[in-house]
């Protein structure tokens, strides 16, 4: 499913990723952990190809860093749902247009949105949020509207960068049970945090990352 | 595909209404360079009116004496209608002079002086193509030593360098014109690109969930297109207006290309498009 193989990436010569063998199975679910500048993000940004290794070779969902043409890398994106620790919402869209905007993407029509948005909102707790628009929203209510338009294309992969880092420990307890709900439908799930206090009390599998290089995995 | 294309569509629309001010600013930018672009149109327009006013005086009059008989002057009619610069001859007789007195000064000279005083002449017209000052003034000169001619009236004397200068006037300002074009593609580029970078944010999170470079693209189009579209519809008919103001108020008659909308409407858009294209493929790092 994701295979990182001899992968580096430098921003310059002292950050970036070094060398990284990784191999992530269907179905995972796995925390990226490390401190901030650790390359938790380049991590993820690798995966969903924003960045293209200088060295060795990343292969997510069947397809390759090496022969994937710049112009092709949106349809690896359409299977794989990004949740940022800033959100990324569009503020003048409500909470339904933003979720809905995936599906559109894909070139859905307006009958079948609806439910599928309607769901994610269910899944997500934020029906009655539907049509407020973010910023009449808390940072953990925001944070759901942004799972709610990762999951409601039904992807394979979502990779959460720091989904809990502005968050108090109930909203981030909550967002991580949203996820965890997601991994048992089958989607592989890779979480970036540094929050260890929440990792410590869960056993799925654990990804270290220090000053760009793998300390465990 | 269908239910794609509508989403781009009225994307388009709800961004143009979404960012009011950047759309404002855009429709801006086109009206006050489009309607500074169209005046210079409508002036170029209108020099080659001037050019058939000067060309108008490739001609010259032939005044003939008094009581001169019929018999003389069509002889001097046929020699000047053998002449390859000689394009063509009007016989202007005394009833015809009498009426062009009345129609330019009002009154009727017969009935003034009780008799018609006015000559006989020619209004002789000059071959454009063939047109050499030298020969024309020999000519002129021959047909001044013939007997029955009283006069030859010829105001043209200095249209050949009245011709280069208006050449070199109308040279001038088509590089002007397009120093003018230059300038409003790269300020409308320059506005079409703020209002783009502004959204930067929104181009990546389309690109993050999925988006192809044209599903991202479409939408600023047609963003651009209505921009462009309601900018340059404001400069046509402020240049329309403009002129017929000036003309009402000046007495003038400068006239308005009947497809001077469809230029500035289309040239606009074609500036509008190309700059929205040149924009996003920085955002898109194409």
């Amino acid at each position: 499913m994701v295979e990182l193989e001899n992968t580096s990436f430098n921003y310059n010569k002292d950050s970036g990723i070094f060398d990284i063998n990784l191999n992530i199975k269907d179905g995972e679910f796995c925390f990226l952990v490390g401190p901030t500048g650790s390359g938790k993000s380049s991590l993820l940004k690798l995966i969903y190809f924003d960045l293209i290794p200088d060295d060795g070779n990343v292969k997510v969902l069947g397809f390759s860093s090496k022969k994937t043409k710049k112009k092709s890398i949106h349809k690896l994106r359409k299977k794989i749902g990004v949740i940022f620790q800033d959100y990324k919402l569009l503020n003048q869209r409500t909470v339904y247009e933003n979720i809905a905007l995936p599906l559109h993407i894909n070139g859905l029509g307006r009958s079948k949105i609806n439910p599928l948005v309607e769901e994610a909102l269910e899944l997500t707790d934020l029906l009655e949020y539907k049509n407020k628009y973010p910023s009449q929203l808390s940072g953990g209510e925001q944070q759901r509207v942004c799972i709610a338009r990762a999951i409601v294309k039904n992807p394979d992969i979502i990779l959460a960068d720091e989904p809990t880092g502005n968050l108090d420990p109930t909203a981030a307890y909550k967002i991580l049970k949203i996820l965890e709900q997601i991994n048992k439908e089958g989607t592989t799930v890779i979480m970036a945090t540094h929050n260890y206090k929440l990792i410590s009390e869960k056993e799925y599998r654990v990804i270290e990352l220090n000053e760009g290089e793998l300390i465990s995995k | 595909m269908i239910d794609q294309l509508a989403f781009l569509i009225s994307e388009g629309f709800k961004n143009f209404f979404r960012n009011k001010i950047i759309s404002f600013l855009c429709i801006l930018t086109i009206f006050i360079n489009f309607s500074f672009l169209g005046s210079l149109f409508v002036i170029g327009y209108n020099t080659s009116s001037l050019v058939d006013f000067f060309r108008s005086k490739y001609s010259f009059e032939v005044f003939f004496v008094e009581n001169v008989d019929e018999i003389s002057y069509q002889k001097i009619i046929d020699d000047l209608e053998n002449k390859n610069i000689i394009s063509s001859i009007n016989l202007i007789d005394k009833q015809e002079s009498a009426k062009i007195f009345k129609q330019e000064f009002g009154e009727d000279v017969v009935e003034m002086l009780g008799y018609n005083p006015l000559p006989i002449s020619l209004k002789v017209f000059l071959n454009e193509n063939d047109f050499e000052f030298d020969v024309v003034d020999s000519l002129i000169k021959n047909i001044q030593s013939i007997d029955i001619v009283d006069e030859v009236e010829y105001r043209g004397k200095y249209i050949d360098s009245i011709e280069d200068r208006i050449n070199l006037a109308i040279f001038i300002f088509i590089i002007f014109v397009v120093a003018i074009i230059f300038l409003s593609f790269q300020i409308i580029s320059n506005t079409v690109r703020l209002s783009l970078a502004s959204r930067k944010d929104f181009i990546q999170i389309l690109k993050y969930n999925g988006a192809s470079t044209l599903f991202i693209k479409i939408p600023f189009f047609i963003e651009s297109l209505i921009n462009a579209i309601i900018g340059s519809a404001f400069s046509y008919y402020f240049v329309k207006y403009l002129f017929i103001l000036i003309n009402s108020y000046f007495d003038l008659t400068i006239q308005i290309d009947n497809n001077l909308w469809i230029w500035i409407i289309g040239f606009s858009s074609i500036i509008g498009l190309y700059s929205s294209n040149n924009s996003m493929k920085r955002n898109l790092n194409e």
